[in-house]
């Protein structure tokens, strides 16, 4: 064998043990707690919930499903757990469509939870493309096939944080490497899981959660170069497509689970802005109601809520961020509706809280 | 498919290269035709209905170029079989590049509602110009006559044919027609790999690992002064290692096959004027505007005013080739001026004492980073508003903003400017001599060569450790 050739081997090698290495690491610390709960390292979890749910539907022990979007993202697992007398895992994504949410719900199904509450909207339904071509959500890692496991053993990111994470085992490093895992340049930086993207307790709510904000997002998404945007994605008959696909396949797949959903309590300002920029979008997210109430109240394992109307919260707009973000004391009072079964939708009328709430609309005058 | 794929890095890459040498025993064509059919397949994975559409242009410029070189055709004559080549390709390419722009412009003046969505194919700027250059040259009397096989493979050879370097008949097919590239070479093999794995590095491992500090500055919201600068900055090395990772991967594969790729990269940031840096930044596309355009223009032949008209419309057609936008005219413009008051600087400005050259060369380091930064800015913002509003930040130090999180992203950026300002280049680590066809003379050096072995193998397993999914290159828009 000639140098080169030899030297082409060396370096071969040399790149596969460092390959191979990289993958060994990802195993033994299993960020992801994938393979193993962590025991001999201290679990550690991320922020990307598209990325960390493949991981907490695994390690969890869990009777109840919480999904959602932002508007469930803060939810902390100990409150529902106290409210509902369950014991929930928290699988709410930010900007989640329902195809994305229907299959990390189907991915949670294999565990047989009794329970899933469901924040659900209009919203959720517009654009769902399939995960597969949703560069955000790890699908293999969820189904657990070759490619799956392979792209996250084989990944240097996850190789980066297990050493981060083996880092913080020592005991002699443990403060310095807790004092610089902030999230900024390490994905795993959350100790706690009831603290996955729950708000800091040094979050200034007060400066968020206000007036102010809530009437500022009005005025800027009903700004005619923006109001454009509210309009986006609302096709009645792609809503309906998706909303069937993602959600009534996977309630008629999973007749033993109750599904507790509710339509979260936007801020009366959100069809206010819709109704006054954008009416047929209005229309449009009414008739997608329309339709999707009764169909949801035909199944015996669906509880559904409408807090759309809940006059007290949403039109008090001190409660929100901007026209649909309420604050973690929402929060809690959602909570509390769901475990009185409060604001139920009658399956004999479930149109009644829809009416409402175009009355509640037409009704509703900006302050200029 | 990408470069920075496990299919192409697992799959594709080695099933050419092993079908290339093994054609390459029995005859000197096959691999050729080889080579050209596995490059369609590579074209292929990007839009497999641009196809057609590289075929006939394939088709075309070859029979043109048939017609200029191999038939006597009196002068006329062959000026218009010239014309109609160069206005046939520019015809396709305005159709598919520019009609949309045209189209958005005379909606902007006219209101006429006339709408043009076309989806631009992959490489269609790249393989274009690298035509256009046979046909004039054809025209010229430089090139003598290729088998089709050769030149088809000239144009498709997949490790440049989507983003470049772009490339010259004569560098090429002289190279495809040697009988000695088909027979496997280890060293040139080893060679090509360690270039192949630095580009993946600096791909996946750098311009993808800045690529989120983007956002600070041409992210939703609005930024402050350190947001600004710290996005603007993370771009301006972004572009640099994505794109010159890209040459130094298709100089890499090419290597593999025993085919030298001209440089494309040569530490741009490194340059100590603007008439430096486009001697060091995309190279190949620098000589093509200078050969085809400048000097077809009058160049510097004709006075110093035309000189300087000359450069701004090379400049600004420079600027247009990269993307049919105003914030591209805009990019060709500032550097067309750039390179003005360079020229009239060096023709009427003051002579420094040689004592100074230090000094003064860090000084216009320093100074055409800055303009090169800056019009950075126009080459990012999908619109003129938005870069005009993140200079206008950069512009305001009276809302700084630079806190915790702006302090952790500054010393990323100066860890990357570190890396372009001092460490060597790909070349000069490799030794790589285009022109003498020469590489990795170093690594015939017994004392380090395992080090360097070790090292460079972990680069390429780091640069595969980072792919990500569904990471193009920034150039593959262009």
């Amino acid at each position: 064998m000639s140098m080169a050739s030899k030297d082409l081997w060396r370096f071969l090698c040399a790149a596969a043990a460092i390959f191979l290495l990289a993958a060994a690491l990802n195993f033994t610390v299993d960020p992801l707690q994938l393979f193993r709960p962590a025991r001999l390292f201290p679990a550690m979890y991320s922020a990307d919930s598209r990325m960390q749910d493949a991981g907490l539907i695994r390690s969890q022990d869990f009777d109840t499903v919480f999904m959602g979007t932002s508007l469930a993202v803060h939810f902390r697992q100990s409150d529902i757990d106290k409210a509902l007398g369950v014991r929930s895992l928290k699988l709410a994504m930010n900007g989640s469509t329902s195809r994305e949410q229907a299959f990390v719900l189907g991915a949670a199904m294999d565990r047989h939870p009794k329970r899933v509450i469901w924040q659900m909207d209009d919203w959720i339904f517009r654009n769902a493309p399939e995960v597969d071509s949703d560069v955000y959500v790890p699908a293999d890692l969820y189904r657990r096939n070759a490619k799956g496991i392979a792209g996250y053993l084989f990944s240097g990111a996850m190789a980066r944080e297990s050493l981060w994470i083996a880092a913080r085992a020592i005991p002699p490093l443990e403060p310095i490497v807790a004092r610089l895992t902030n999230g900024l340049m390490f994905k795993f930086p959350i100790s706690r899981v009831d603290d996955i993207n729950a708000l800091r307790s040094d979050f200034d709510l007060a400066g968020f959660y206000n007036a102010q904000n809530a009437v500022a997002s009005f005025k800027r998404i009903t700004d005619s170069a923006r109001s454009v945007s509210i309009a986006e994605g609302y096709d009645l008959d792609a809503m309906v497509r998706n909303f069937e696909r993602d959600a009534v396949a996977l309630i008629e797949r999973n007749p033993d689970v109750t599904f507790e959903i509710y339509f979260a309590p936007y801020s009366i300002l959100h069809f206010v802005a819709m109704r006054d920029a954008s009416p047929a979008t209005l229309k449009v997210a009414h008739e997608f109601a329309a339709y999707a109430f009764p169909l949801l109240l035909q199944f015996p394992n669906v509880r559904l809520h409408d807090f759309r109307g809940v006059k007290d919260v949403t039109h008090d707009l001190g409660n929100y961020g901007d026209v649909i973000h309420h604050s973690p004391a929402i929060d809690l009072k959602i909570l509390s509706w769901l475990a009185e079964r409060k604001y139920l939708v009658d399956r004999a009328a479930p149109l009644v809280s829809l009416e409402r709430l175009k009355a509640q609309v037409e009704a509703y005058k900006v302050d200029p | 498919m990408l470069f920075n794929s496990h299919s192409f890095i697992f799959l594709f890459l080695p099933v050419v290269l092993l079908g290339y040498f093994a054609l390459g025993r029995s005859s000197n064509l096959a691999p050729v035709v080889w080579l050209a059919l596995a490059s369609l397949v590579f074209y292929s994975f990007g839009g497999w209905q641009f196809v057609p559409l590289l075929l006939l242009s394939i088709g075309f410029n070859y029979a043109v170029g048939y017609l200029l070189i191999a038939r006597k055709l009196p002068s006329g004559a062959r000026f218009a079989v010239l014309t109609i080549g160069v206005a046939g390709d520019l015809v396709v390419l305005g159709i598919f590049k520019y009609a949309g722009f045209f189209a958005g412009n005379l909606n902007a003046l006219f209101s006429t509602g006339f709408v043009v969505n076309i989806v631009l194919p992959v490489g269609i700027s790249f393989y274009t110009f690298t035509q256009i250059a046979f046909l004039v040259d054809a025209y010229r009397g430089n090139v003598a006559r290729y088998a089709l096989p050769h030149y088809a493979l000239f144009v498709t050879y997949f490790p440049h044919l989507i983003a470049g370097p772009i490339l010259h008949h004569k560098d090429m097919i002289p190279q495809f027609e040697r009988p000695e590239t088909k027979r496997p070479d280890p060293h040139l093999i080893l060679c090509g790999l360690i270039i192949f794995a630095i580009g993946l590095f600096k791909k996946t491992c750098l311009a993808d690992g800045i690529q989120p500090l983007v956002a600070q500055a041409f992210g939703p919201d609005a930024p402050t002064f350190a947001q600004a600068w710290i996005g603007v900055l993370a771009y301006t090395f972004q572009l640099y290692f994505d794109f010159s990772g890209y040459s130094d991967m298709a100089i890499g594969i090419s290597l593999m096959f025993g085919i030298f790729l001209p440089l494309n990269f040569n530490s741009p940031y490194k340059a100590v004027s603007i008439v430096d840096f486009w001697r060091r930044w995309h190279m190949t596309l620098s000589q093509f505007l200078r050969d085809y355009l400048y000097i077809p223009l009058g160049g510097n032949r004709r006075g110093r005013v035309l000189r300087y008209v000359n450069l701004m419309i090379t400049m600004l057609l420079g600027g247009l080739w990269h993307g049919a936008a105003w914030t591209f005219v805009v990019w060709g413009a500032l550097h067309g001026v750039y390179l003005c008051i360079n020229h009239a600087w060096s023709n009427y400005g003051l002579r420094l004492p040689p004592r100074f050259a230090r000094v003064a060369d860090v000084a216009g380091t320093a100074l055409t980073f800055l303009a090169v930064v800056v019009a950075w800015v126009f080459f990012r913002a999908p619109d003129m508003a938005t870069a005009l509003s993140v200079l206008s930040k950069m512009a305001r130090p009276g809302n700084v903003g630079f806190g915790r999180v702006e302090m952790v992203y500054a010393l990323f950026v100066a860890i990357y400017a570190a890396i372009a300002w001092f460490a060597p280049n790909t070349q000069e680590i490799m030794g790589y001599d285009h022109e003498n066809r020469t590489v990795g003379a170093g690594l015939r050096a017994p004392r380090m060569r395992p080090l360097f072995l070790y090292a460079t193998g972990a680069v390429l397993a780091f640069g595969i450790l980072g792919i990500q999914q569904h990471s193009e290159f920034i150039y593959f828009r262009f």
